[in-house]
């Protein structure tokens, strides 16, 4: 009969050795006499009794003397570290800011990455809420607009049974809505009744299936409800007045719409109204409104895509127009198509600050990388003296491990403070509203990078140090191996590669908005001032257009149908007729009704025929093309001949050159202008520069006793053109302070280099400067190296630089040629950079008199 | 010099450990006092008691010879010092004193 196992065991386990071989003893007594009774008892008589030894009296002393060790290291590795960083205080401070500035640099793009990624996805439906979109054959080409029929929306949800909830939502407009005597502008759609079933905008007040159902029936955010009521509490039921004309009941309210969804709405009217207000919507050839489906769920869109292809075509919509569907989610980020395919759009943005981000965090470690290195034939000794003693590699790499990751904590730390202090500037810049983040879970994942960034910075040096032989390191035999010479070479190549590549890049981008700010448009949109008429304006167009006329400092007026940059919004049309016209081509033109003497105050130069003008008669029968539609249609000698359009005659008086009245990514469409002044509600003037503001303050007056109650609400053409070119823009500038980031990093890993060097080589300048050698002579000779590590950079980047700059501007349809001196300018730059830095170090070596350096040994 | 305090239970274990001279170790105290108590006892209880008493000095311990039983572990033999012996009387006397206080009378049930 033996004792349990197991229990003997755990005993042996924690009892102490000298009282062991006793207590066993004893106990295997008991068992014994006990087991001849009753074998069981006994075995469950000896468990317990090893249990009642569980004391600290008879428990033996377990390692704690292992642990304290282990803290002594670490004390002893953290004096080590700041004894380090208080020696070397040059290389720290270059570790820290290149560090710092990088990890900075890396988390404001994390937080705009972040930020862009969550754009519009924030409905509860997800992929199943979707855009249906449609693509048109114009001309050989396919372009892909959101503007659908007005109609599409209802007549899907009732033909398939696959959508759950369908809305049409209208191009956004400015309206004044006045409650008593508050007159207040805001942003207004026309909205189906499930708008908010569709997107998960929260509602305040309202009952969600009854809101929109009513015609007259309007939903405000909580924002426009205080600016109008001044609370946003109890206003349902009560009732508005929209444009001094129309009177609609508040059925509910939301809040104000995040700022993370592209739909900015202050309040919502109903599709009701809106086919009552603009019955042109309910044809199947006219697209201006957008049109979001929810599918069922286990309804795929590719397979709703295919379902719904010719669905406008067989109700009666232009020929070559078919429709699809995309997930609204995606649209943000993916919202380029190139020939009706989807061909990326923010996301290229989004991924290329994220490789910026990359690349700048890796020129950071790079830094630390090398200045480690290179110091260690400082820190030898060190090493040597504890690998004699018996430190284990072990325990250096997690010495040299630690310290880089202590570092680039300390680095976060500032990091972080500069990310506090660089936010506002930087969410100008974007345009964002980014806050810093104060979540565990980022700020556990900023800790992560800097250690992971610790890491990856430490790990060259903490293993390349550890391996050195102590006897070799004593006796002082230890010199540079050749690979580790190449690999700090390599480093500063690849830095400044790096470097190179985002000069060039943003000098492109930057070639490339000049040339946009720049180019001629073929015509003139400076100094247009132009307000949305509404209400009196709109009744009595020709008196206002007389008055403001007479303004000083205003030299010419006339009215237009929309302003020249909405040109493509919804106003194109391809119902064009002409002779010879192959039945089956479609091209889609833009329509531009325009006033008397608009064209002209435009400066867009004529190729043939004339412009509108009132001496001519009636000229209702008469239209003027662009170059670009006479080409489309083939006709020779244009002006005389005959066109239909919507089913009448029009006589071709005048041709006007091609002009760019979209951004310069697309080639420029076809385009007529229609001589309508019925239809044109944006007043526009000439403006003298310099008078601005005085025409602004006159304007306000004006407007103030012409039209009470309407908001006056201005803009510059050049505004609007500029706000075209706004992402570019905003890259633009990015990109510039990420290149300095970049070249500053850089250079400040050459700085250390250089000063280590200058110093390594100390006794051998002493040596040259007492055989006759100059200071210059000296710095010369110790650029050599480093300018040869910039050439082979500068060589290296640039094919890189020139495809990526090759790709980004295939983006646009007008573009500058890459010319030879970007590179070439960008690389003399980067080598003079790194000159300058170095002879900022080398200098200073150089001066040292070399009785000083020669003194000793 | 002050004589260590001695709880009731140890205070048993070293009479008995007294009154076993030299054959006292660790089960031949438990079964004796088991016997005397008329109660069981857990061996790790006398442990307890003789290990602290050996801290005090009230007792001593030595190895006995490697035998058969017991899977070949030695038996720890213990022996009252005279510290030890000290302690008891001093109890010992301290308590007869006590209740030689007791007034002689017949106590109510």
């Amino acid at each position: 009969m033996k004792p349990p196992k197991r229990a003997l065991q755990f005993l042996r386990w924690f009892c102490r050795k000298d009282y062991l071989e006793e207590i066993e003893g004893d106990l295997i007594e008991v068992f014994e006499k006990l087991s001849v009774i009753s074998p069981r008892r006994a075995q469950w008589g000896f468990i317990w009794s090893v249990c009642k030894y569980l004391r600290p009296q008879f428990m033996r002393a377990f390692k704690f003397n292992v642990h304290q060790n282990a803290r002594a290291m670490f004390r002893h590795n953290i004096t080590i570290t700041y004894r380090s960083f208080l020696k070397y205080k040059s290389s720290f401070f270059i570790n820290l800011i290149g560090l710092s500035s990088g990890l900075a640099c890396t988390i404001l793009i994390y937080l705009w990455v972040s930020d862009e990624l969550k754009v519009d996805n924030l409905h509860a439906a997800g992929d199943r809420l979707v855009e249906v979109m449609e693509r048109q054959v114009d001309n050989g080409q396919i372009t892909v607009q959101s503007g659908t029929p007005g109609i599409l929306a209802e007549t899907l949800a009732q033909e398939l049974p696959e959508i759950v909830h369908a809305t049409t939502v209208s191009w956004t407009d400015n309206y004044v809505l006045t409650v008593d005597d508050r007159n207040v502008q805001g942003t207004g759609v026309y909205a189906g009744k499930d708008y908010f079933k569709i997107f998960s905008f929260p509602l305040l007040q309202g009952d969600p299936s009854k809101m929109l159902t009513d015609k007259k029936s309007i939903v405000l955010s909580d924002e426009m409800a205080v600016r109008l009521f001044g609370t946003a509490e109890n206003v349902l039921g009560k009732t508005v007045t929209w444009q001094h004309e129309k009177l609609f009941n508040i059925s509910g309210v939301f809040k104000k719409m995040p700022a993370q969804s592209t739909q900015q709405y202050d309040f919502l009217l109903t599709t009701e109204e809106m086919k009552e207000a603009h019955p042109w919507t309910q044809q199947w050839t006219n697209n201006a409104p957008s049109t979001f489906v929810v599918l069922r769920e286990g309804a795929t869109v590719e397979a709703f895509s295919a379902k719904i292809v010719n669905f406008v075509k067989d109700h009666g919509g232009e020929k070559g127009t078919t429709v699809f569907a995309t997930p609204y989610s995606r649209l943000y980020l993916h919202g380029r198509f190139v020939n009706g395919v989807e061909a990326g759009g923010r996301i290229e943005y989004v991924r290329m600050f994220s490789i910026i981000a990359f690349f700048i965090l890796l020129i950071a470690c790079i830094n630390f990388m090398n200045l480690s290195t290179a110091r260690a034939s400082r820190r030898i000794k060190e090493i040597g003296t504890k690998k004699a003693m018996g430190a284990s590699r072990r325990a250096l790499i997690i010495q040299y491990l630690g310290e880089s990751m202590l570092m680039a904590l300390l680095s976060m730390a500032c990091a972080f403070l500069l990310v506090i202090l660089l936010l506002p500037q930087f969410n100008l810049i974007t345009g964002k509203t980014l806050t810093v983040p104060t979540d565990y879970a980022t700020l556990l994942s900023l800790a992560g990078l800097a250690v992971f960034a610790g890491w990856v910075a430490g790990s060259y040096p903490a293993l390349y140090l550890s391996g050195f032989n102590p006897v070799a390191i004593l006796k002082g035999q230890l010199h540079g191996s050749w690979s580790e010479l190449w690999v700090r070479r390599g480093l500063v190549v690849f830095q400044f590669v790096c470097s190179v590549v985002l000069i060039v890049s943003v000098w492109v981008v930057y070639e490339q908005m000049q040339y946009t700010q720049t180019k001629n448009l073929g015509y003139n949109k400076d100094h247009l001032l132009y307000f949305e008429g509404q209400g009196n304006v709109t009744q009595n167009l020709e008196t206002a257009i007389a008055t403001v006329k007479n303004f000083p400092g205003v030299t010419n007026a006339s009215s237009i149908g929309h302003s020249l940059m909405e040109f493509g919004a919804g106003s194109s049309t391809s119902s064009m007729q002409w002779e010879g016209k192959d039945p089956d081509l479609v091209v889609e033109m833009e329509n531009v009704r325009v006033n008397y003497g608009m064209i002209e105050m435009l400066e867009v130069q004529l190729v043939a025929g004339r412009y509108y003008a009132p001496q001519y008669g009636t000229e209702d029968t008469n239209i003027i093309f662009n170059e670009a539609a006479i080409a489309a249609m083939g006709i020779q000698d244009p002006i005389g001949k005959t066109v239909t359009l919507w089913g009448k005659p029009r006589t071709i008086v005048g041709v006007v050159k091609n002009f760019h009245f979209r951004s310069f990514h697309e080639k420029v469409k076809p385009l007529f202008f229609n001589l309508a002044p019925d239809g044109t509600w944006m007043v526009m003037m000439k403006v003298e520069a310099g008078k601005e503001s005085d025409v602004i303050a006159r304007l306000e007056k004006f407007h103030k006793d012409y039209n009470p109650g309407f908001l006056l609400s201005y803009r510059f053409l050049d505004q609007d053109y500029q706000a075209q070119y706004v992402a570019e823009q905003r890259v633009a500038t990015l990109s510039k302070y990420f290149a300095g980031l970049a070249i500053l990093i850089s250079s400040l890993g050459l700085l250390g280099l250089a000063a280590f060097t200058a110093e390594r080589r100390l006794k051998e300048i002493g040596i040259r400067k007492i055989h006759g050698a100059t200071n210059v002579g000296v710095v010369f000779l110790l650029m050599k190296d480093f300018t040869r590590m910039v050439l082979v950079a500068i060589v290296i980047s640039f094919p890189i630089s020139y495809i990526i700059s090759r790709q980004w501007l295939d983006g646009f349809a007008y573009k500058i040629n890459l010319q030879w001196w970007f590179f070439a300018t960008a690389g003399l730059a980067a080598l003079f950079v790194a000159w300058f830095t170095v002879a900022l170090q080398t200098w200073r070596a150089a001066r040292v008199s070399p009785a000083k350096t020669l003194r000793s040994e | 010099m002050k004589t260590p305090s001695l709880g009731e239970f140890e205070e048993l274990v070293l009479l008995m450990v007294g009154a076993l001279h030299d054959e006292a170790y660790g089960v031949a105290v438990l079964e004796n006092l088991e016997g005397h108590l008329k109660k069981k006892l857990n061996i790790s209880a006398v442990h307890v008691a003789l290990k602290r008493m050996e801290d005090k000095g009230l007792v001593r311990s030595r190895f006995g010879g490697i035998t058969e039983d017991r899977g070949g572990r030695r038996k720890k033999y213990y022996v009252m010092t005279a510290l030890g012996k000290r302690a008891l009387d001093h109890q010992y006397a301290l308590r007869n004193s006590i209740y030689n206080l007791i007034p002689d009378i017949s106590f109510s049930k």
